[in-house]
Formats: C-alpha cells, structure tokens, sequence
C-alpha cells in the first residue's frame, strides 16, 4: 500500500472526501501544495495540476509574468475541451497520464508533487529527446511539415503553453511588446531603437 | 387593379445594382452619383461601417482561443475553411457553407462573404492594372475569344477608380504592369531592399516592388471621413480608421450620401424578369430571406455585381420562353471558361546578417515582382503566359520557441529578441479559358430558402500545370541567385477557387454567338442588363483582379447613364 492509498483510506476512514488540491497538499507534507487558480473543464484536476507545472516549467515567472501568471493553464484546457479533435484530445490526455507515470516510476511521487529539480530534468530529458528527431526551424506545423510522425506529447504541449502565453496580455506586453496600431511602417529600423520583439 | 399598379409604381426605379460587393459599391456609387434613383439589393444582412465590425479593436487575448475556431464553430464552415483563414476575429464574414450548398463535381473552394460590402471587406487590397500585354493574349494565342476592349478603353477609368479609392504604390514605368494614380509607396524592409537590388542586378532589370495596394498612406481630400493606414494588420475585421477600401468605407457610403440609393438587406436575388414582347429586361425576382416573400422589383436597367458566381447563377436561372437555357445564354458560353489564379508554390530561404535591424509596424503589403515570363525575348515552350510573386521578409516571432533547443527561462529570455529574418515569396499564375471548365444549375439540390444551385465543374489543365512548376524553379532560383541561404521550395496543392478570383462564366466578346456581354458589359441578348463583375472576364491575366472590376463597372455605368439619356436603353 503506498502513501495515496493510505491517505485515501484514512480519509474515508474520517467520513470525508479528500480530493484534489488538498490530498497533493497532504500527500506532500510541508512542501506548500500547487494550487489551481481556475476551474478546469476538461482535465481532471490531477490533469490540471500536471498541465500548470509543466507550463510553469517551461515558462517560469522570472522577472517578468510566467504561464500560470498568464492563465496558461486554463488556455490549454479551454483549447482541450473546445479546439482540439477527439483524436488530439485522446494523445494529449494518453501523454499527460505518460508523464505523471514516468514521474511516479523516476521520483517516487507525480510530476506536480516532484521536487524543482526533478521537474525540469524530467522536461529536459523529454524534450532534448523530441528536438534530436526533428527538422529543426521554423514555426508552427512544422513538426508535420518536416515528416516527423506523431508529435512528441512534450512539443505539444510546449506549443500551446508559448501560443497561450504570448497571445496573452501579460506574455505579449510584459516579456515581449504590443502595440495595436503602431502607425505608418517603418522598414528599417535600428533593432536598439526598437527594444524587444513585437509579439504580433 | 390600381393596387398593383401602386405597389408596382412603388417598386419601381431607375436602376437596380445586384450585390454590394467590391464592384456592386461602384455601381451604386456612380449610379446614384449621376441621379439616377437606385436599388441596391443584398442578399445578406446590413453591415455599417465601423458599427458593424465587433471585433475592429479586440487584442489578441481579447479573442477565445489564439482566434482559432473550436471544432463547434468549424462545423459551418467545412469548404470556407479550406483557406486556413477563418478564425474568431472574422468568422462572420464567411459563408455558412450548411446553409449554402454547392456541388463540387470536381473539388472546387467556393469562398464566399454574404453581407453588404461582400468580401470587400476582407479582400486582400493588392491593386493591379492589366495591360496590352493580356488584352492582347488570347487573340495573339487563338485561345478563347478576343477581348472587346483594350487598355486604353479601361485606363481612364483605372484613373478613375485609383483616385478614388486611394491605392499606394511605387512608380516602375513597367509597360505590362502600368503604373497608376499613387499614393506614397509603402516601405521596403532592409532584406527586401536587398533582394529589390540583387534581383535586379542578376537578371537584367528584374524588378521587386512594393505592393500596390488600396491602403491611404496618404489623406484622401475628397474622403475626409478615411484615415491613413495605422500598421495594424486587422483588415479582415474591418478597419476602425476606413485606411482600406471597401464597399463599406467608401462606396456605399458616397452611394447614400446622394440621397438616391435605397439598399435593401435580406434580398436574394434569384433571377431576372425578361419581358418577351418589349424584348428586353424589367426587373428583377427577390425572395426575402426573412419573410419568406416572393417580391419584383422594376427598372430601366439592371447591373448584376452578385460575384462572379452568384451573377452567372441568376442569368443561368432567369430561364423563359426564348431563353429556356438562361438569360444571356444564346451563345451557348454561360457558365463557361470557368477561370481562378493557381497559388500556393514558391520558396522560402534564410536571411544571414541584419541582425541588427528590425521594423515598426505590421504592414499589411508585402513584395510584388511582376510578371517576367513570355514577355521580350523571355519565350517558354511548355506554357503560355505567366506569373507574378508575393512575398516579403519578416524576422521570425516567438513561435520560433517551439523547436528551439531551450525551455524555461533561457528560452523566455531568447524569445525577447527578434528571431532571424526569413524571405519567401509566392507565385501566383494565370489560368487560360477553357470551355469545360463551367458552372451549372442543379435543380435537384435546393439551398435553406429553396433554390436550385450550383454544379461547379473545374480544373487546372495542362497549362497551369507546368507553368506552376515554373512558378516554384523560379522562385528558388532567384532567392539563391540574390544570395539568400538554406532555399526551400513548397508546392501546397490547391483546388480551383482557392485564389478566391473566381472569374469568367460570362464572358466579354466582339460576337454575340461566342461571348455573353459586349464591350459595354452589356448582356447580348439583354442590353439593358450589365454584368461587371470579375464574371465578364474574357481572360485572368495574373494580376489581382478587383481593380479591373471596379474600372469595368465605372465605365459601364457611366455608358448605361449616356444610353438612358438617349432613350437607348
């Protein structure tokens, strides 16, 4: 019996339903407990805890907002639920269920419960493995158009969490910059006069 | 008795204008302009201009999704989303393909806009005179009919129709490619300014210029009411400062202005009223979208701007006694010579330097390189005419992230800078008339309101064929010659009507036994009915063709008013 079956037997052992944030937050002690700060539609919430870290771990709140600042998270559920076909939605949820297990089987606990430096070598691993197999360059669709097969879980969601964050306002005025009418073009500008890169 | 003679006396006009698109807008706006009372009849709902975009102004996370449809909203548009431009920011401006059926007897991509201002409002504004070099083409070549008129017949209203409407461009004093009444030209970037100057240099005067386009770079005097081009690259919304042309933002509102238009929404058009004994038209039939109602409407003339399609399907379907195949059709060639630009090949390459340099705004214009192909001592043997290209440089955006080698805050720092620059450009190639590419009614298969439609029946033939691998070879090759790096080309197979410039099916012509309209956009067999929109091609050249619509319907218009005047008509 692990530790998760114990705490869910103690739990109906009490009379009440552990479920959710407040388990992971048991199951991790003193560690503070990841939070989901919307309510997911489509993932279930150990689905929506995965989708956030893993957001977060590949785009961390530095100096400036990260994913789950950016509502990242609830993009990518909102994509799941009401964009992506029955047969993305399937690949997408078969590779979050592929994840968290690889994190059980390497660190004993499920990605959201791991600790820092477990999650981004967990991502690392991944993703360097995805990126070794590509044609490299390019944007997006380019996985398909370079012939690569069926897209590594780790590219997908790489793809959504950078459209969800740079189409968001704090990734498209806070890391990059905007401006919905910028005036007459200007051609050839000095990169130094201009800052950093537009994010449309 | 006298009712009907008072509801009659109440729907008659002057003139009635059958659509709202970019050629119906310039028939109301010079109709009415002459004082001639005017119906203009559309078979969709109002669209007002600024009123009526809701989504002008939305920020990118102002829109569900990124802007892309969920698979919910997809369902509507299962032909519309071919052009892989539908997205939440201007869905309403596309057909519900559920609800307007057509029979694809080979695949065909029928993209269509049914509101007022038509696909004006989300055309792509590249502005393009034709030439000699293409009136000239298909009698030169013995392919299709002659056309009626030559440039000098339709450049004073090229003119006309500039000035109006505001279009930038570059003077280049190219003879196939005339030059016109320009505002001040957009600007190059660094990387397209090189290849302008390479591409030049490597093959003997080859130009790349900036687009010509019906943005204002400039205030237009006679329209104060239009702003100049803010860089926003929203057009396909509808534009807040009327910075391009539509029939929205320009036409329609001049058209009202003069007090003598009556624009009459949820107005389908089916077909029109020949009366036998007076050997001419009368009017038009309107089935009211809304209330079911079967309505006739009177007038001297009548212009059908119902699209290339849409008008064809009316006069295919205005069948009597004496026109039992359609009205117009006596020649046999209604519905015929089928035409649309092939696109979607060319290449791509990497830009080395010029990291240093960036840009302001999104422009939304790109590179032209006019046509070079079977011109001078330029002679193919595997094809007749040819191509232009569109195209430009950009530096890549975050989307690069994707497949770059880093995650996390390494990467969020990376994607702060511009990526590198990429160049590509696209050719887009003229399609030849041919008899058995053609449109017919279906009876069998009724749309929502119970209306026959369409068989489209088309294809791209051996001509297209090998003048597209043509578009591709060349384009890689003059990337590589201008020393761009890493060229890649692609070849994206496209169905006819993807170039979404539909034209021919009523052609013009010198003979009535060959040719649908005269010289005049005059119906043979009906010659107070006008056709001008791009179903009156006699041929597609490769240019952009609204521009040629717009002329052709400003001549027609000024000809019908001359001829009332003379009791001619």
């Amino acid at each position: 019996m692990n530790r998760r079956e114990v705490l869910q037997r103690t739990a109906l052992a009490l009379g009440y339903a552990v479920t959710g944030p407040a388990l992971l937050g048991m199951l991790q002690g003193c560690k503070a407990a990841p939070e989901l700060t919307y309510t997911p539609e489509f993932f279930t919430p150990e689905q929506a805890l995965l989708v956030a870290e893993l957001a977060e771990v590949l785009i961390p709140k530095t100096t400036t907002p990260g994913a789950k600042d950016a509502g990242v998270p609830a993009f990518i559920d909102g994509m799941m639920k009401e964009v992506y076909p029955q047969v993305d939605k399937d690949r997408f949820v078969r590779g979050l269920a592929a994840f968290d297990e690889e994190a059980k089987k390497t660190y004993g606990d499920r990605f959201a419960e791991c600790k820092s430096e477990e999650q981004i070598a967990l991502v690392k691993k991944h993703h360097e493995a995805a990126l070794a197999n590509s044609t490299g360059g390019g944007s997006f669709g380019w996985w398909r158009a370079g012939g690569g097969g069926e897209k590594p879980f780790i590219l997908e969601m790489k793809e959504l969490a950078l459209l969800g964050f740079f189409t968001s306002q704090p990734g498209a005025t806070q890391v990059l910059q905007y401006n919905q009418a910028p005036g007459p073009y200007k051609g050839c500008v000095p990169v130094t006069e201009v800052g950093k890169a537009w994010a449309t | 008795m006298n009712l009907n003679i008072e509801a009659q006396k109440q729907n008659t006009y002057d003139a009635i204008v059958v659509g709202t698109g970019i050629s119906g807008g310039w028939a109301a706006k010079e109709l009415t302009q002459k004082g001639l009372k005017t119906l203009v009849l559309e078979r969709g709902r109002d669209v007002k201009h600024q009123v009526d975009y809701p989504t002008m102004t939305k920020d990118p996370w102002q829109l569900p999704h990124a802007n892309k449809l969920t698979e919910e909203q997809l369902k509507f548009y299962p032909v519309q989303s071919r052009t892989n431009w539908v997205n939440q920011a201007n869905k309403h401006w596309w057909v519900n393909d559920l609800e307007n059926p057509y029979t694809e007897v080979k695949p065909f991509d029928w993209i269509r806009g049914y509101h007022a201002g038509g696909r004006s409002i989300m055309w792509g504004k590249q502005t393009y005179r034709l030439s000699d070099l293409d009136f000239d083409a298909n009698a030169k070549e013995g392919i299709g009919v002659d056309w009626p008129i030559r440039y000098k017949d339709l450049a004073p209203w090229y003119d006309h129709v500039e000035s109006y409407i505001g279009v930038s461009g570059q003077m280049e004093g190219i003879p196939h490619l005339p030059d016109g009444k320009f505002l001040p030209p957009m600007e190059l970037n660094c990387v397209e300014e090189v290849f302008r100057d390479k591409l030049s240099e490597k093959f003997n005067g080859r130009k790349v210029t900036i687009g010509r386009v019906a943005h204002l770079t400039a205030a237009l005097p006679h329209d104060p009411s239009r702003g100049v081009c803010q860089s926003r690259n929203m057009c396909d919304r509808g534009c807040p400062y009327g910075a391009y042309f539509s029939s929205n933002a320009s036409t329609l509102p001049a058209a009202m202005k003069t007090g003598n238009m009556t624009l009459r929404p949820h107005s389908i058009v089916h077909s029109v009223i020949y009366d036998e004994k007076k050997g001419k038209a009368i009017g038009v039939r309107v089935l009211d979208a809304n209330t079911k109602e079967e309505i006739e409407f009177y007038a001297k003339i009548i212009f059908l701007n119902a699209s290339t399609l849409g008008s064809t399907f009316i006069l295919l379907n205005s069948t009597s006694p004496n026109h039992p195949n359609g009205l117009g059709n006596s020649s046999g060639q209604l519905g015929h010579n089928l035409m649309d630009h092939q696109y979607r090949t060319g290449a791509e390459a990497d830009v080395e330097g010029f990291d240093d340099k960036y840009y302001v705004g999104r422009r939304p214009n790109g590179i032209y390189i006019p046509r070079f192909r079977n011109i001078g001592n330029d002679k193919r043997t595997d094809f007749l005419r040819g191509f232009g290209y569109q195209g430009g440089a950009s530096r890549e955006s975050w989307s690069r992230g994707v497949a770059e080698m880093s995650f996390g805050a390494d990467l969020k720092s990376a994607l702060e800078n511009p990526g590198p620059w990429k160049i590509g450009i696209t050719g887009f190639g003229e399609c030849l008339p041919y008899h058995e590419n053609k449109v017919s009614i279906n009876k069998d298969k009724k749309d929502i309101y119970g209306l026959p439609t369409l068989n489209i029946d088309a294809e791209w033939k051996e001509n297209e064929k090998a003048m597209r691998k043509d578009m591709k070879a060349s384009a890689a090759e003059m990337l590589e010659a201008s020393g761009f790096k890493n060229v890649r080309t692609y070849d994206v197979a496209d169905n006819m009507g993807l170039g979404i410039h539909e034209m021919g099916t009523a052609r013009m012509g010198k003979d009535p036994k060959t040719s649908v309209l005269n010289k005049w956009n005059q119906v043979h067999d009906a010659p107070n009915v006008f056709v001008t929109d791009g179903a009156a091609m006699t041929s597609s050249a490769c240019q952009n063709p609204s521009l040629t619509y717009m002329a052709l319907t400003a001549r027609a218009a000024d000809y019908a008013v001359s001829e009332l005047k003379k009791r001619n008509l």
